[in-house]
């Protein structure tokens, strides 16, 4: 008996007994009964699926990919990624109308609308705020005209890195996989974790990259995250040999490189095997610092209360709660765990004209819990959720690299700079 | 004696009987059917559902090949709906003599079957799954097909044309007129047959000018009752079904046929098959261990992996073999069918007997049957069976996807009764209503209820509250059909118990006895209609290899984590209970679980001790004399191992918790509280929360149930009438709420989530006043009973706010999984543990540690692409039994611990793992395995020498005992989680 041995996605459907936990855990189906929940869709549905036959689905659309599911089955069912298969299939069969298709596949090209975008910022950042673009864009295109679009960066993460100076003393290397939302979105992230990094003694290497592919794979677009994903591997595979580290501050982009991407798209081959192997997420790379006594702890206190939420996609890490565990060793610095399952928008799920309310209304304990705490800011590991969050209360949301970086000496950025200005001296 | 007259009579509901009266009743004739049980009870109902394309018999046996062609061109016309065409291979592995494959392909061309030679590249296209070391494949036209389907509309069909059915009705002798002396000599004829009709338990005799004896394996029994003796050798075939469909096509070993070589993909499961053992009687058979071992092994050859595979369950019918003279093999007798008019034969009129054949050929042999009994008749009328097709409502292609297909589009997702099988509540109506189902198992033939992994887990007690409230029949008529019922499907799962199945049947015993008490329902518990058992297999000993899972060490590997004072493998009741006690001292503890524990399916009650393991007496009161005595009978009891102070301790402990996190839980050892089940039945529990209490049976003030309309997991009417029957007057009431009624989705969690909204409480509370205003008055004595949904974060106070409105008291009633009660007292530790700076973290599996002599060094969790190290002072094991996970078993009967390989205790290789009674007083031995502990509940070897000093193990990995026989599962949990709890927060780290 080896209960270790890794079953293929839809083989796991057999650890299945019928329990009902993930059906009381899921948050999509705690609030639409046009999902009637995880059991169904996965385990039970998945005995009904016959490959090259008609598919049966339609429901399993709704699966917003939160994978909490996968994280409270007590026997190990890969719920998300059986329903991601099946929404493939609906693709691939044309099961979703062509318009519908168009708008994902729109949405989930984060990568190509900043390419385009970014050379026009102003203008794009313009149109994307005015109330007729997005009611045209909702009525065309089925874009909700509320979900929360994030504002072109004027300078590209890559851009400015290409201008940092490399650091005098570097002892060790690492690859950093910044991720479309750092390169043309946030790229104070990308600065944030470049200064870390450095401040550990690591020279950064930022090799050619492209999107993770996830937004792909969560809408059912296989073939084109395969390419993606293909890409990456070679861009990072030969690195990945050396025995030099992959990081990511983007935890969706991290956990699409050591697992979504090679399983779902049944890509088993050394390098992509190689790549996902080496990859780590930013928290936790560090804390394997910290473990080995090679972290640098000189933090300055950061005497902030601040609320912090886990991303779904985080957590499907299994690493529990670097993020927290990480800021924990910073003086000062208090983060209130928001104990929330989901803030709904799920990568591209809650930008869909469709769900748009389902992913509001998933996401509203987490943001109670957030204007209860009454901060100026939250902290939260991914892009999509900080949007979300943001969009959903107004109150701005960093990524923890962020707090390292002051906790370093660096000088804040964006929200984080405006609530150090304003309230500069906050003790206990 | 109830009489009946009829031209001709049938014997047997199987494929053949059912194909013979379509063809009388078609050709005019006036006919009657009798079957002992439901049609296809016997062998059609039993077997591996292959519509043959010939292939198989080509060698052997090449007439019955040519037959068997026809007729599958025949019956893909005539009844599309029951066949699936999945195609057929014919795979040379490396076990099979290469020779063979010209010979089959010669065969096949002779007999007119197509075939066509595939790559091994196709092949695998095709199906993945075949051993890629398969050298030839020949595809030919096998299909599956639905036999219970086509013997229902054979006979449906023929009810049209006006024949007579009657199931249930046993032949107890056939008629004979004449002279006949005692040794069966004498001039006389078969002139009809006495029944037994099971139903009404009364007599019928038929009258008829001719018997046609399709009874199949029984044949030689039904004709001996008229002195005629027929050499009918019941050949057994076992199979067994896997979980899902490895194969979509019917998967053929190129050889000549033997046993375990055909794989048949049909409905939602693959059935591998058969073996072939000559058995004395139809009626008394096994499935035996080597059956089963040895489908695995065949299995292997076809598809590597096999094993690994979760099967369902297993079954065996009887093959109807005819031999005028003994043969030693029973596969070398032709699989062509066998005619006999016994006036040719043994100078008896007024009997045909027709037997042998296959499913596939059943019409061909109805055909040649009636072409004789017009002969006999003297009238000539030519058959059409081949001509006219089959009529159902439904007459889509039949296909796997279908039913999904169908709840999909009307998005009837609330309407699924059977999850496994998305049998819906129509289909259960209309087996009920329209199909005429005499128990729960005639409803499984209808609708593929409880056929799917579960294994009615969850469908039984839908299917008994639907039946009950369609049919209200006396209350102990709905218990014994619901125990017959789960009864029936243990028979075919105990020979495939082991991996994720054995896990389902702990779950399935989980709920039906420590929920749902059934065991203790009023009523005999079981009926004359119950399926016949198995008769035990002569269980051999199984390998058991002393030790497996060797322990790997990583040194290697980064240390990722920093490290704990105490880690908390598990999340269950017992591993959150000693989550919170260790971090009573300020000691850094996290939890980490692959999942959500047993307490989401449980009673969210705590049970200490129901009934005394040994007489089975239920303890109402003084409990704790009782475990006093009980320990002192098992001093290795975890119980024993604790000491009862402890016990008390943890209780009160607990207690303190839940009120403090405004949940209070009530009782004390003095006594058991006695509350009614969603089953109806009465359950010892000793902590309860106060929102169950009012339910309690010592009180008498008449009940109203109160269920929802079409939440089908909580049938008002069911439990009212037994609470009825146990004294306690109630009344059952459905509410039908225009809140809930457009809802596509209607679960226990969605009806909690309803209750947290006062809106909904006082919808809830006027309906109940309108509906029945006569019992909500001032001054009449009362009390309302709710399935247990009645809020998750706020429990305490909205059943409090419904007393309040109702006037009267109010109690929960827990019922099937997911239990809301446990998710509360989740929620409740869970936020204790957290409030202390304990951390608990799911999605963590643990799958391996580190250890270096008696310490542990490191435990490993699954995690994305690499495994996470987490290392602590002190680590705590609850992982609980097979049903949490913490012990796994396989099909080589190896079982053990599934993290650091801690010896078990377990029963001896002798001893067989089951009873044959599901719900055995005694409980199935395999269930009192275990860990053996010290009174630090530190695991022990066989010498009592401490394994690992820094590991203790609670909970229900806990050996020498069965928690849910004993109805002490949160008991143990409790007082193993706060003894170990307890100790490692004042250990000094």
């Amino acid at each position: 008996m080896n209960p270790k041995l890794h079953q293929p996605v839809e083989q796991t459907l057999d650890q299945c007994i019928k329990c009902n936990i993930c059906t009381t855990a899921c948050p999509v189906a705690a609030v639409t009964d046009l999902f009637p929940g995880p059991k169904y869709e996965a385990p039970q549905a998945g005995r009904f699926r016959q490959a090259g036959q008609p598919t049966p689905d339609r429901s399993v659309d709704y699966c917003s990919g939160c994978r909490v599911c996968n994280m409270i089955c007590p026997t190990g069912v890969k719920i998300a990624e059986i329903n991601a298969r099946a929404r493939a299939v609906m693709v691939e069969q044309g099961k979703v109308p062509l318009l519908l298709r168009l708008r994902n596949n729109l949405i989930a090209r984060a990568e190509l609308v900043g390419k385009l975008g970014q050379p026009f910022h102003p203008l794009v950042n313009f149109a994307l705020n005015i109330k007729p673009a997005r009611w045209i864009a909702e009525v065309t295109l089925g874009i909700h005209r509320s979900a929360p679009f994030p504002r072109l960066t004027g300078q590209k993460f890559r851009t400015w890195f290409k201008q940092h100076p490399k650091p005098a003393n570097a002892s060790r290397k690492i690859v950093y996989f910044h991720g479309c939302s750092t390169q043309y979105y946030e790229p104070r992230v990308g600065r944030a974790a470049v200064r870390v990094l450095e401040a550990n003694g690591y020279e950064v290497i930022v090799p050619p990259q492209n999107c993770c592919g996830l937004p792909l794979l969560s809408n059912g677009e296989f073939q084109a995250a395969r390419k993606y994903h293909a890409n990456n591997v070679r861009h990072l595979a030969d690195y990945a040999r050396q025995g030099i580290p992959i990081i990511g501050t983007s935890t969706s982009c991290t956990l699409t490189l050591k697992e979504e991407a090679p399983e779902l798209l049944d890509m088993h081959d050394e390098a992509t095997g190689l790549v996902a192997q080496m990859t780590y997420d930013f928290n936790e790379l560090l804390l394997n610092l910290a473990a080995e006594g090679s972290l640098n702890t000189e933090f300055q206190p950061i005497p902030l209360t601040l609320g912090y939420h886990i991303p779904c996609q985080y957590r499907a890490h299994r690493l529990g709660k670097p993020g927290l565990e990480l800021l924990s060793l910073v003086p000062g610095l208090t983060l209130i765990d928001s104990q929330a399952t989901c803030c709904g928008i799920a990568g591209t799920y809650g930008y869909k004209k469709e769900k748009y309310e389902i992913a509001m209304e998933v996401g509203k304990p987490l943001f109670d819990f957030v204007r209860q705490i009454g901060e100026k800011i939250v902290v939260c590991d991914s892009e999509t959720c900080r949007w979300q969050i943001t969009h959903a209360t107004g109150v701005p949301a960093i990524h923890p690299v962020e707090l390292l970086a002051v906790a370093y000496g660096f000088p804040a950025e964006g929200p984080l700079a405006q609530l150090l200005t304003a309230e500069p001296r906050r003790t206990n | 004696m109830r009489q009946i007259n009829t031209d001709v009579l049938v014997i047997g509901g199987g494929a053949t009987g059912t194909g013979v009266l379509r063809d009388l009743a078609m050709r005019g004739f006036k006919a009657a059917l009798v079957e002992k049980r439901d049609l296809t009870y016997g062998t059609t109902g039993r077997y591996h559902g292959l519509l043959h394309s010939g292939g198989r018999y080509v060698v052997k046996d090449p007439q019955a090949a040519r037959e068997c062609i026809e007729e599958n061109r025949i019956l893909r016309r005539i009844m599309p709906q029951c066949i699936e065409d999945t195609g057929g291979f014919f795979v040379l592995t490396p076990w099979d003599d290469p020779q063979y494959a010209p010979l089959f392909v010669a065969g096949c061309q002779k007999a007119g079957i197509p075939v066509e030679e595939i790559t091994i590249d196709q092949m695998l296209q095709e199906e993945p799954a075949l051993n890629p070391e398969i050298s030839r494949c020949f595809r030919v036209p096998d299909a599956s097909a639905d036999s219970f389907l086509a013997a229902d509309l054979n006979a449906e069909s023929a009810r049209q044309y006006g024949a007579l059915v009657l199931t249930y009705h046993e032949v107890l002798r056939l008629i004979t007129k004449g002279n006949q002396t005692s040794d069966g000599k004498g001039s006389f004829r078969v002139a009809g047959a006495v029944c037994q009709d099971l139903v009404k338990d009364e007599e019928v005799a038929i009258d008829a000018d001719l018997v046609v004896n399709a009874s199949g394996a029984w044949a030689g029994k039904i004709a001996s009752s008229a002195g005629i003796s027929i050499s009918i050798r019941p050949g057994k075939g076992t199979m067994m079904a896997i979980n899902h469909r490895v194969v979509n096509t019917v998967i053929n070993r190129c050889k000549m046929p033997t046993d375990g070589d055909i794989i048949v993909p049909a409905h939602t499961v693959a059935v591998i098959g058969t073996t072939d053992e000559q058995v004395s009687d139809p009626d008394h058979f096994a499935i035996e261990d080597w059956e089963i071992r040895l489908m695995l092994e065949e299995g292997e050859k076809l598809i590597p992996g096999f094993k690994n595979y979760r099967f369902l369950r297993s079954w065996a019918g009887v093959r109807p073999l005819y031999q005028e003279e003994n043969t030693s093999e029973s596969r070398d007798i032709t699989r062509a069918y066998v005619l006999l008019d016994h006036a040719e034969r043994d100078g008896v009129e007024g009997m045909l007997t027709i037997t042998s054949g296959k499913w596939t050929t059943y019409r061909k042999m109805a055909e040649a049957t009636v072409d004789k009994v017009c002969e006999k008749l003297k009238t000539k009328r030519n058959c059409r069976t081949h001509l006219e097709a089959l009529q159902s409502a439904d007459a889509h292609l039949h296909r796997l996807g279908s039913r999904l297909a169908q709840v999909e589009a009307q998005k009837d997702f609330r309407n699924v009764i059977c999850e496994c099988e998305l049998a819906t509540y129509a289909d259960i109506e209309k087996a009920i209503l329209s199909a005429k189902a005499n128990t729960i198992d005639d409803i499984r033939r209808d609708t593929r209820l409880g056929m799917g992994p579960c294994q009615g887990g969850f469908c039984t007690l839908r299917a008994a509250g639907i039946l009950h409230q369609l049919r209200q029949p006396a209350i102990e008529q709905t218990n014994a059909a619901l125990c017959d019922f789960l009864q029936e499907r243990w028979k075919g799962l105990q020979p495939t118990l082991w991996g994720q199945q054995l896990r389902q049947e702990r779950l399935d015993e989980l709920i039906y006895l420590d929920v749902l008490n059934i065991d203790h329902l009023p009523g005999p518990k079981e009926t004359r209609l119950k399926s016949e058992p198995y008769l035990p297999s002569e269980r051999q000993e199984t390998p058991s290899p002393g030790s497996n899972l060797p322990v790997e060490t990583h040194s290697h590997l980064p240390r990722t984590s920093l490290q704990t004072d105490i880690l908390v493998i598990g999340a269950g009741l017992s591993g959150l209970m000693a989550a919170w006690r260790g971090t009573a001292q300020g000691k850094h503890l996290r939890l980490i679980a692959k999942g959500w524990g047993t307490h989401y399916w449980g009673s969210g009650c705590i049970d200490v001790l129901g009934y005394i393991p040994a007489t089975q007496a239920l303890i109402t009161k003084d409990l704790a004399g009782q475990l006093e005595l009980l320990i002192k009978e098992n001093a290795r009891h975890p119980y024993a191992v604790c000491g009862l102070d402890q016990l008390q301790a943890a209780l009160k402990a607990f207690q303190e918790v839940c009120k403090q996190g405004g949940y209070p839980l009530d009782g004390t050892l003095e006594k058991n509280w006695l509350l009614p089940t969603a089953s109806g039945a009465i359950r010892p529990t000793c902590l309860a929360p106060s929102s169950m209490l009012a339910g309690d049976a010592e009180i008498k003030t008449p009940a109203i149930i109160v269920g929802f309309d079409r939440f089908f997991d909580f049938y008002p009417h069911l439990i009212a009438a037994n609470l009825s029957a146990q004294g306690i007057p109630a009344q059952g009431i459905l509410l039908d709420l225009p809140s809930l009624r457009s809802r596509r989705t209607l679960s226990g969690r969605i009806l909690a989530q309803c209750f947290e909204a006062p809106e909904f409480c006082n919808e809830v509370v006027q309906h109940l006043k309108t509906k029945i205003p006569q019992v909500f008055q001032p001054g009449k004595e009362l009390r309302v009973g709710f399935p247990a949904v009645l809020g998750l974060n706020n429990a305490h106070h909205i059943w409090k706010g419904l007393q309040q409105a109702l006037g009267c008291p109010v109690f929960e009633i827990p019922g099937l999984p997911p239990s809301i009660p446990g998710m509360r007292l989740q929620q409740v530790l869970s936020q204790a543990i957290q409030s202390r700076g304990g951390e608990i973290f799911e999605g963590m599996q643990v799958q391996k540690a580190e250890c270096s002599g008696n310490e542990v060094i490191t435990v490993w969790s699954e995690a994305a692409a690499r495994q996470k190290p987490h290392r602590a002072g002190q680590y705590v094991l609850a992982t609980g039994n097979f049903i949490g996970g913490g012990m796994v078993s396989d099909a080589d009967g190896n079982v053990a611990e599934a993290i650091f390989n801690l010896p078990l205790k377990k029963p001896a290789p002798s001893t067989p793992w089951f009873q044959s009674d599901f719900l055995s007083p005694t409980g199935h031995p395999i269930f009192f395995s275990g860990i053996k502990v010290n009174e630090n509940l530190q695991p022990v070897d066989e010498n009592g020498r401490v394994l690992y000093l820094n590991l203790s193990v609670v909970g229900s990995l806990l050996a020498d005992t069965d928690p849910i026989r004993e109805r002490s599962l949160e008991g143990i949990a409790l007082a193993t989680g706060y003894t170990a709890g307890t100790r490692l927060g004042e250990v000094q780290s």
